[in-house]
């Protein structure tokens, strides 16, 4: 009985986890199925909307281009991000240590978040030229915010035990920041990292776009493309735009997992359903 | 042999006033607290809950100054000047994101031990209480009583003269605390620093001290001053004697004395 009611146990969670990877997967698939079938059945132009096999198809003739794009939109965006890392934690520190500074400029950082970034584009290129620079900054306007603003949050957290603990056996300052405060913040930096992750290639897209004059990563191409009324060669870069912006989550999901070690895993939600 | 100066030093509370201001009110804590703990000696606080025990070694720790009174320590006035003390909460307060010999070194460390010195001890002194095998896991996976011997011998091994112990048993089990209560004498006893205790449980006080001080409610004052008569080292069987009891019964009167006095 016992072993007849284990081993149900073990297909049922086998099923739940076969289910979490193939419904999302089968979800896709339908809804490019469907696409497909109505552009075949409407007979669509491709230069309205072009099917799911036309994207692919111009996506393979061009994937040697498509791939030094791709490159140098990545690298754009990684560097982006992880400047905007940095900036947002020294932001944060820098604020969270000196209590005027917070009072000071904390309009400012909500400020900084409000000048649209089609605004600031141009004018970062009259002020920078048309390099990398620009785009740089704008990439780590975007990033530092998200960064900041959560790493502030997690500073002000850190347990109250703890740093009672401190100031009973006379730590300094220092040491109160190094060895509470600032851990304490990691799982609030993650939080803010992700969010920065999810906006840092469409901003790269974007500072891409604006930055006529250089040549190079999707958001060019795209633009190139759009003004050329080839949709499918759209199409392919949104599904690029796509694919990267996930894996730039899904780094930044790993490296949480790789630097915050000390908390239990949650269980996985199977175990949960099902005892 | 904890790498402190051998049997500690005396510290003397001398008059210590303290009130809270709530809203317009001034609420007396602590009136007129005078006590004393020798070279060497075990003392109890022991009082009701609520009657400003903690705020008493918030005072001694120098996070917070009275409003009368001295803090003395070998002599001197030390009011208001903070790390001269080592201290064991009554939560394990051990960082999640430092591993076991990691929380023990950085706390050393940062209170005055070698870098070096502080990794062999607490190395050595892990292997020593049988937790070497925990050394490099992280806080979590312990048990309460195992995170509480981690942050006795935190306390024990810092480069400080006076021990204060804030309850540091209050969240366990019975068996378990009467399993660290033998612990704690056995470590204590070969090392015989200044301890200040302070506790709500009567049997632990007697167990454990050479002197008790029975706090009233609050705002507090020292009742009484009793003197615990058993030898050392204590036996694991002191609460059956009959002077453990009278004794017992005794702090009990006091205890439910100061009760109705305050009412």
């Amino acid at each position: 009985m016992l072993r007849w009611r284990g081993c149900c146990k073990s297909i049922r969670m086998g099923n739940k986890r076969l289910r979490a990877i193939a419904l999302p997967v089968g979800t896709i698939i339908f809804f490019l199925a469907v696409w497909q079938a109505a552009c075949m059945a409407f007979a669509i132009e491709e230069y309205t909307l072009p099917a799911p096999s036309d994207i692919a198809v111009k996506m393979y003739e061009d994937s040697a281009v498509l791939w030094t794009h791709v490159q140098a939109t990545f690298g754009l965006a990684l560097v982006g991000l992880a400047l905007g890392t940095a900036v947002g934690i020294a932001v944060a520190v820098l604020l969270h240590l000196v209590p005027p500074f917070k009072t000071a400029l904390s309009p400012m950082l909500v400020l900084s978040q409000n000048v649209p970034l089609i605004a600031l584009g141009p004018l970062l290129i009259i002020w920078f030229g048309f390099g990398t620079t620009p785009k740089l900054i704008l990439l780590v306007l975007v990033c530092f915010f998200p960064v900041a603003l959560s790493i502030l949050v997690g500073l002000g957290q850190a347990e109250p035990h703890l740093r009672e603990y401190l100031g009973m056996i006379g730590a300094s300052r220092w040491e109160r920041f190094k060895r509470l405060e600032f851990p304490a913040s990691l799982t609030y930096l993650f939080s803010g990292l992700r969010i920065a992750a999810t906006y840092v290639v469409s901003s790269a897209i974007v500072a891409e776009w604006l930055g006529a004059g250089a040549n190079t990563g999707i958001g060019f191409y795209l633009k190139l493309k759009f003004s050329g009324f080839q949709q499918a060669a759209v199409f392919g870069s949104i599904v690029c735009i796509v694919v990267m912006s996930l894996l730039f989550f899904y780094m930044v999901v790993l490296a949480e997992r790789l630097v915050i070690r000390w908390r239990p895993r949650p269980e996985p939600e199977w175990k949960e359903a099902t005892s | 042999m904890s790498g402190s100066d051998s049997r500690g030093s005396t510290l003397e509370l001398e008059g210590i006033v303290k009130s809270y201001r709530r809203g317009k009110e001034r609420t007396l804590v602590l009136n007129d607290v005078s006590l004393t703990v020798r070279a060497g000696e075990f003392v109890s606080l022991i009082g009701p809950s609520g009657s400003g025990k903690s705020t008493l070694f918030r005072m001694i720790g120098g996070v917070e100054k009275p409003d009368q009174g001295r803090v003395l320590i070998d002599g001197e006035d030390r009011t208001g000047h903070k790390g001269l003390i080592s201290y064991m909460p009554q939560q394990a307060a051990l960082f999640p994101w430092l591993k076991v010999e990691d929380n023990i070194r950085f706390a050393l460390v940062s209170t005055g031990t070698p870098k070096r010195e502080a990794k062999e001890q607490a190395a050595q002194w892990l292997e020593r209480i049988q937790l070497g095998h925990v050394a490099k896991e992280y806080p979590h996976v312990l048990s309460g009583g195992m995170q509480q011997r981690i942050s006795f011998l935190r306390a024990l091994l810092m480069r400080r003269s006076v021990m204060c112990l804030d309850e540091p048993f209050a969240a366990l089990d019975a068996l378990t605390r009467a399993d660290m209560q033998r612990w704690l004498l056995e470590l204590w006893e070969a090392d015989r620093r200044s301890v200040l205790f302070v506790t709500h449980s009567i049997e632990e006080a007697l167990v454990l001290s050479d002197r008790i001080y029975v706090l009233s409610p609050a705002p507090a004052t020292v009742l009484r001053e009793l003197v615990v008569p058993f030898e050392r080292p204590r036996r694991a069987d002191v609460w059956t004697s009959s002077a453990f009891v009278e004794l017992k019964q005794e702090v009990l009167r006091l205890l439910e004395a100061g009760k109705v006095g305050a009412n």
